[in-house]
């Protein structure tokens, strides 16, 4: 077992695979971590050796954003818009979708469950 | 779709002079404008600028954050929409 970048252990799939249980790296930069390493992206996960593990750790640590760095990164990003209330940030302040989409239906992603309205009485 | 860089951003011209006219002045006089589609770019920064939202003139001052943003981001043009009794 492999711990890359503090929490992640990707199990018994291969490299290219477990690396991007990692938040922050897809299956992309896994492979160019993989490449850059010098490591056959097939293998699993398992049967990287210690220096194999920490060459790869030290070639995403000084690369990639991951992990708690990058979901900090995206939330100051959105406080940003949040901050300046341009119309962005004004969706997400209230938790609508903020690309355009329409609400008039659906949208539950960002708005949540249902909210339902008793219906009147005749 | 993101503009070309070959253009550099989309400044209104005509509020782009104000701006430049108003900085030497000294003054700091909010600047009526309907050029919502217009870049705020670093020169705009502690202007203060009336956008109009095509009903009312909403007041945006322009801050170190904003730049890169278009003033119309800052005016809302859509009535929020409230359903039953909010009255009161």
């Amino acid at each position: 077992m492999a711990r890359i970048q503090g929490v992640d252990i990707p199990p018994n799939k291969r490299v290219e695979i477990s690396l991007t249980y990692i938040y922050g790296i897809g299956f992309k930069t896994a492979l160019d971590v993989c490449n850059e390493a010098g490591i056959d992206p097939a293998i699993k996960a398992r049967d990287l050796s210690d220096d194999e593990v920490s060459r790869l750790s030290s070639i995403i640590e000084s690369n990639c954003v991951v992990e708690g760095q990058l979901r900090r990164v995206i939330q100051q990003n959105i406080g940003r818009l949040k901050d300046i209330a341009c119309y962005r940030g004004l969706r997400h302040r209230r938790g609508l979708p903020v690309r355009g989409q329409n609400t008039r239906n659906n949208s539950r992603t960002r708005k949540g469950p249902k909210r339902l309205v008793a219906k009147k009485k005749k | 779709m993101g503009r070309s860089l070959k253009k550099g951003p989309y400044v209104d011209l005509k509020l782009l002079k104000k701006v430049q006219k108003q900085t030497e002045s000294g003054s700091s006089e909010p600047i009526k404008t309907w050029a919502r589609a217009c870049t705020i770019i670093p020169d705009f920064i502690n202007s203060t600028f009336l956008v109009h939202n095509g009903k009312d003139f909403k007041k945006v001052t322009v801050t170190e954050n904003m730049v890169g943003h278009k003033l119309g981001e800052f005016s809302v043009t859509r009535k929020p929409a409230l359903h039953g009794s909010h009255k009161k």
